[in-house]
């Protein structure tokens, strides 16, 4: 399983330099001080394997996830995500990878949810009509065509993650990078939402994903395997049934 | 454009028109705001035919050129600044909201290369204000009496594209300084007041001092008016307007890759310092 990675990280670090302040441009420099959130991290990912990432706030979870959706450039190492570095920021590399972003803010709140799909559809590429049918097809796996028509302010929590999720699979990705799924939700949604992602959309699909979280649930509910990051580096992997004994808990 | 940029034309035509439909469906929310604005275009047309009666009714020199037709020179003034601030604010302004509402990282997480994402938004804002430009013309002429019987199509068909391209140059320009320093973008507010101040928007640039005159020609905005008038107001053919065009087409052929270049800059400095999302 292991032979030919899906994802392969290896030596990734990253070095934030914040614009200087005041202060720092009198003694005329141009940065503050540099942040370290990610050093030496290496591992490896296989063909249908779900890995979760663990971590305190800050461990660098989210810097590592957008370098591997290729949305930041990493400051040493690389990252290959089937096959294309994920710094390339090519056209192919963004079709089979998925950052599926938690973010609710990242959908227009006066337009429906079909309708926000419409749109991303278009970025993907897909006709007025591919677009529909997809999006159609995607609200209803999602569980939100009876509410597709209404506008996204009126979404709820969950419904926004489906949606987000939705878009996520437009363009059918081999790789999902889903960064807090569940963040904000009630413990049977959250269930139910885990359930549908690890059998529907990830194992179902013979995809692979990677996974953010740092809710020992979420990962025992979703993951094969579970990374742990802390300070920027990775402090070891366990099987999900051991994360408390590896994090001491 | 480059052959791959050619070859993914009707792509960025889908996102356009994807990206028109979502603005129209947005539209129906913000029933308010389209009130406040018809209510603001009111008063301002109403300042304008004041203005006109106030200052057409004396002998005038400076606007002997425009056969004394203030109120075209005016309203000209006006609408090629609106012109100007959809060209240098309109990508800037888009960026801006978008790291804001926190849609750009999804949009530039998706296959679409970021000039198609990022180019929808000022092709319709161009679009709307050409639309509501000739809207505006024809309102002065049938509401306030604008004299529109000379105007020359020829010079003003080659004038919009140029005008666009010069103005779209700047915009570039003007998004990566926001993209850059992460505020409300530097270059358009500094364009925009030395424009108003030394392209002839509401006076002619002859009342202006020489010195001031030689700076005022460094900008696209006092080039684009002088066609403009020259083509709606006094019936001006290309060849009349040849200086203007020749610095048009300057201005476009400079600022355009300048602005592109710097801008595909501040997208990689995006990715490096991660601002697609913060702002």
């Amino acid at each position: 399983m292991t032979e030919h990675p899906t994802i392969v990280v290896e030596g990734l670090g990253k070095v934030f330099q914040s614009p200087a302040g005041l202060r720092e441009m009198l003694r005329g420099r141009l940065f503050g001080a540099p942040v370290e959130a990610l050093a030496g991290v290496s591992f490896t990912v296989a063909r249908g394997e779900i890995a979760c990432l663990m971590g305190p706030n800050g461990a660098g979870k989210s810097t590592l996830i957008r370098i591997l959706g290729g949305l930041l450039l990493p400051s040493s190492g690389h990252a290959r995500v089937t096959d294309i570095d994920a710094g390339a920021g090519t056209a192919e590399f963004r079709r089979r990878v998925a950052f599926v972003v938690g973010d609710e803010r990242s959908f227009h709140f006066r337009v429906s949810g079909r309708g926000n799909l419409h749109y991303f559809a278009a970025l993907h590429g897909s006709s007025v009509a591919v677009g529909r049918r997809r999006a159609g097809e995607l609200l209803e796996r999602v569980g939100l065509a009876a509410a597709a028509d209404r506008p996204y302010r009126e979404y709820s929590r969950g419904m926004r993650q489906r949606l987000a999720i939705a878009r996520g699979l437009l363009g059918d990705p081999e790789v999902l990078l889903l960064d807090e799924p569940t963040l904000g939700l009630d413990p049977r949604g959250a269930r139910d939402l885990r359930a549908f992602l690890r059998d529907d959309i990830v194992r179902g699909a013979g995809r692979t994903a990677i996974v953010c979280s740092n809710d020992p649930a979420e990962a025992r509910a979703m993951a094969d395997r579970v990374l742990f990051l802390d300070g920027g580096r990775l402090r070891g992997e366990s099987a999900p049934d051991r994360i408390e004994a590896e994090l001491g808990l | 454009m480059s052959a791959a940029a050619v070859a993914r034309l009707p792509w960025f035509l889908r996102v356009l028109a994807a990206f028109i439909r979502r603005e129209l469906a947005a539209l129906g929310g913000y029933r308010t705001a389209f009130f406040i604005r018809l209510f603001g275009f009111g008063l301002a047309a109403g300042s304008l035919l004041f203005l006109s009666r106030f200052v057409g009714a004396a002998v005038n020199p400076h606007l002997a050129a425009y056969r004394g037709n203030y109120l075209g020179f005016v309203v000209i003034g006006f609408l090629g600044t609106e012109f100007q601030q959809v060209g240098v604010s309109g990508l800037a302004q888009r960026i801006r909201v978008a790291q804001m509402m926190g849609t750009l990282e999804a949009e530039v997480a998706t296959p679409a290369a970021p000039w198609m994402v990022l180019g929808a938004p000022p092709v319709y804002e161009f679009a709307v204000s050409s639309l509501r430009s000739a809207a505006y013309l024809v309102g002065a002429k049938l509401l306030l009496g604008l004299d529109l019987s000379r105007v020359n199509w020829a010079s003003l068909m080659v004038a919009i594209p140029l005008i666009i391209a010069a103005f779209s140059g700047l915009g570039l320009l003007a998004a990566a300084s926001t993209m850059l320093v992460r505020r409300m973008n530097p270059v358009s507010m500094v364009i925009g007041s030395l424009s108003f101040f030394l392209s002839g928007v509401m006076y002619p640039v002859t009342v202006l001092p020489g010195w001031l005159r030689t700076v005022g020609r460094i900008l696209p905005l006092t080039h684009a008016l002088a066609v403009l008038r020259g083509a709606l107001l006094v019936g001006a053919g290309p060849g009349d307007l040849r200086d203007s065009f020749v610095a048009l087409l300057i201005f476009a052929g400079v600022l355009a890759p300048v602005g592109a270049v710097l801008f595909a800059y501040a997208l990689k400095r995006a990715r490096i310092d991660g601002s697609l999302s913060h702002y």
